[in-house]
């Protein structure tokens, strides 16, 4: 739209609101204030309108106002008798004209904030309102007096058939679609859509009953009330453009965010608040896997073009940075997206390098977990295959030593019978051993009651007191932990017993918010260090690979307190 | 004395049923897993179950929830649980819901004939048999404050016998002493180690293991 144009429109506007000053003054028998309770609703769409205009050029918004402030005052000039004896075809094509108001507000109303019909079957029904509108009017015009003295304003007409009906159905559609925009819409288009809505249910409401005439007299007091709701239109949508102004602040309250640091937990809600849509979300590009994924690197699907989500890439769109998920509705806000995802760019470019980092860091710390347990299952096959193997067989073979031994005796051979006895303790001997063997590669009592019995039976093996506090609850952890847990005791213990010339042990068990924690303390001599020796690297290593941690306090002063902690639900 | 005896290795089950059977026992069945178990000692009317901790299908402590489901149902059976490993853990555990007619023993005691089928009688008549083993760990167990290290050596060995299960009578020719003299000694224990006279013979053996465990 070239300036000229745009001046052309605005002194046009300007001079039909003076236009309907002048024709109310010069021609109106009413009083003053029933004169500017016809002239405020539409001079104040107009001027709004230009206002409005003038701070968003790009918005249709403006204009739309401007249409709704004209086609009113056009109206009110038309009603005046006068006007249409001193230029007959003039009233006529006002009135023709003129009852396009309703459908331009219900395409303003369908349009604010973002000046565009953002859906499908909004457009369908405005356009087909302009169609079907003025054919209504020119039906009144034709089956009414073409004069038209008898309307008293457009929307009240019932006394002219057909048209009543097709306004009230117009009516009826329209609000029904802004409604359902509003309901549709989350807590970000609400808000953005607050300014006209809350103004326009009461008018629809009175514009329904005026239309219905079901309070007949009523009318007249509606037809006073009902202006002043239209008054606060023009006022509620220049309030909603004042606050796109101060959205811009927030806006320029996240940058000063973003200069402090923020960490990339804390991004995503400050957008959200920039944006004041809380259901906005954060998906970070993630090239190896090529998909976009949230913080915790989970995926996150991007919603189609058809549904009310919308979707802003930022960065190239070959290798993007990362995706702003938000409502539709933000989509009437484009620049206030924009700036806001421009002020984040940075932060999103680090924030992205680090679920990268997660993502990798989980791969690294499910496969460290998988070998541990992987290496933990191995320990207990050895195991039972010993049990069921070597021993059960060294078993079968003592007792068949011992129907021998039986055997021997009875057939009064007691030199047989007495180098089979010494075969069988020499046996015993040997299972005792190999007991002891399976026991240190995997305790069957750890599967089969619990770490709890587990210490318990291994402290009631060592040769110093072992005391065992405390309790880990009812319901057994899972096997891993179980595991690990147990191999921090057993190696604590043969540590203290070893190294630490210590007089005794402490076993203190315990459950804190979602960890259970396992801490082994001796009276020795102290001096422990995790960067010596396997031992107690291995054991870090082992409680890590299930989420948890070791800690080692043992100073010079004596005492060794080894503690595991790991999360378990 | 009619038995059952559940394993899952025949070869176990056919060399325990001989030691048995040379013993004196009638083996009425042989179970390989703890299905065929108590479907045997629904049908047969037997006075003793001898199985092992360990069956199919987990091979984990399927023997132990089977022993236990007996001891409920059929109180008159005794239970004697075999295991290659012993616990005292599970030791309580059997114990601990009535020790008449329950025994845990190591898979090899029976190394030595006699002992063994003095548990095994024992455990069928309503007594009870707890390993050697588990008692000589929980006596040997190092404590802090150690009431065990008060007694004699003949008191000792009074106290492991009570915890292994045996009667009066059999500690008594066991150690070679008189009733009376036993008698005597088991009060000193009582009294050294502040524990509650505890009926006779095996009534006593969980109160002594518990006070073994505890202190």
């Amino acid at each position: 739209m070239t300036t000229l144009q745009r001046r052309v429109i605005q002194v046009g506007a300007l001079a039909v609101v003076a236009l309907a000053c002048y024709a109310e003054a010069l021609y109106s028998s009413r009083t003053w204030s029933s004169v500017l309770v016809d002239i405020v609703p539409g001079s104040s769409f107009v001027l709004a309108g230009l206002i409005a205009w003038s701070l968003r050029p790009g918005n249709r918004v403006g204009l739309l106002m401007i249409g709704v402030g004209v086609g009113l005052l056009t109206v009110d000039v038309a009603l005046q008798d006068r006007v249409s004896r001193v230029w007959q075809p003039a009233g006529v094509l006002l009135v023709f004209i003129s009852p396009l108001w309703a459908v331009v507000l219900i395409h303003l109303l369908l349009a604010f904030p973002g000046g565009r019909l953002v859906s499908r079957l909004d457009r369908v029904v405005v356009r087909s309102f302009y169609a079907v509108v003025p054919l209504a009017a020119l039906l009144a015009i034709v089956a009414g007096d073409p004069v038209l003295g008898k309307i008293s304003q457009p929307a009240f007409d019932i006394e002219v058939p057909a048209a009543g009906p097709i306004y009230a159905a117009c009516l009826v559609i329209g609000s029904a679609l802004v409604i359902r925009r509003w309901f549709l819409g989350g807590r970000a288009r609400r808000r953005s859509m607050s300014p006209v809505f809350w103004p326009m249910v009461p008018i629809t409401i009175l514009f329904l009953l005026a239309t219905v005439a079901v309070l007949g007299r009523s009318i007249t007091v509606l037809a006073t009330v009902f202006p002043l709701f239209l008054v606060a239109l023009p006022a509620g949508i220049l309030i909603g453009l004042l606050r796109a102004g101060l959205d811009m602040s927030s806006v320029g309250d996240l940058v000063v965010k973003l200069s402090g640091g923020l960490a990339p937990e804390q991004l995503q809600p400050a957008l959200a608040h920039a944006l004041h849509d809380p259901s906005l979300e954060v998906a970070y590009w993630l090239p190896a896997q090529e998909f976009f994924a949230d913080l915790e690197g989970l995926r996150i699907e991007l919603p189609t073009a058809d549904s009310e989500r919308a979707v802003s890439i930022l960065g190239d769109p070959g290798s993007p940075v990362a995706a702003l998920v938000y409502d539709s509705s933000l989509v009437d806000e484009g620049q206030l997206v924009g700036t806001a995802a421009a002020a984040v760019h940075l932060a999103l470019q680090n924030a992205r390098l680090q679920v990268q980092l997660r993502a990798q860091l989980e791969e690294v710390r499910q496969s460290r977990a998988r070998l541990v347990e992987a290496a933990d299952i191995e320990r207990q096959r050895v195991e039972r295959d010993l049990h069921d193997g070597a021993q059960q067989q060294l078993v079968n073979l003592l007792l068949s030593l011992q129907v021998t031994k039986t055997e021997a005796l009875r057939h009064s051979d007691p030199e047989t019978a007495s180098r089979v006895e010494t075969n069988i303790a020499d046996l015993k001997q040997a299972l005792d051993e190999l007991r002891e063997l399976a026991r240190g590669i995997h305790p069957t009592i750890l599967t089969q009651a619990g770490l709890v019995p587990a210490i318990r039976s291994l402290t009631e093996r060592c040769p110093i007191p072992v005391e065992v506090t405390g309790e880990l609850g009812d319901v057994r952890l899972e096997a891993p932990l179980e595991a690990a847990l147990y191999f921090v005791v057993s190696e604590s213990i043969t540590n203290a017993i070893k190294y630490s010339q210590g007089k005794r042990v402490c076993v203190s068990l315990g459950r804190r918010s979602g960890f259970a924690i396992v801490e082994v303390s001796d009276d020795g001599v102290g001096g422990a260090d995790l960067s010596v020796g396997s031992g107690l690297r291995g054991l870090t290593d082992r409680v890590a690979a299930v989420g948890g941690r070791l800690v080692v306090k043992s100073g010079r002063a004596g005492g060794t307190t080894i503690r595991a902690e790991v999360p378990c639900g | 004395m009619r038995v059952i005896v559940a394993d899952d290795s025949v070869l176990f089950r056919e060399g325990l049923a001989r030691v048995l059977e040379a013993a004196g026992f009638e083996v009425v069945g042989q179970a390989s897993n703890t299905d065929e178990l108590d479907r045997l000692v629904e049908s047969e009317n037997v006075s003793l179950v001898i199985l092992d901790i360990r069956m199919p299908p987990t091979q984990t402590d399927e023997g132990l929830v089977a022993a236990k489901r007996i001891r409920r149902q059929h109180p008159e059976i005794g239970v004697l649980m075999l295991s290659q490993y012993v616990e005292s853990h599970h030791a309580i555990d059997l114990l601990g819901q009535s020790p008449d007619g329950v025994g845990y023993l190591l898979k090899d005691r029976f190394a030595d004939v006699g002992e063994f089928i003095d548990a095994v009688l024992r455990v069928g008549n309503g007594g009870s048999a707890v390993d050697p083993l588990v008692v000589s760990q929980l006596l040997g167990r190092k404590r802090s404050r150690d009431l065990i290290e008060d007694l004699t050596d003949r008191e000792r060995s009074v106290l492991s016998l009570m915890a292994e299960g045996r009667s009066n009578d059999a500690i008594a020719s066991a150690l070679k002493i008189s009733p009376k003299t036993l008698e005597a000694h088991i009060g000193t224990i009582y009294s050294k180690l502040g524990l509650e006279p505890a009926g006779a013979d095996h009534r006593r053996v969980l109160a002594v293991l518990n006070y073994l465990r505890s202190s």
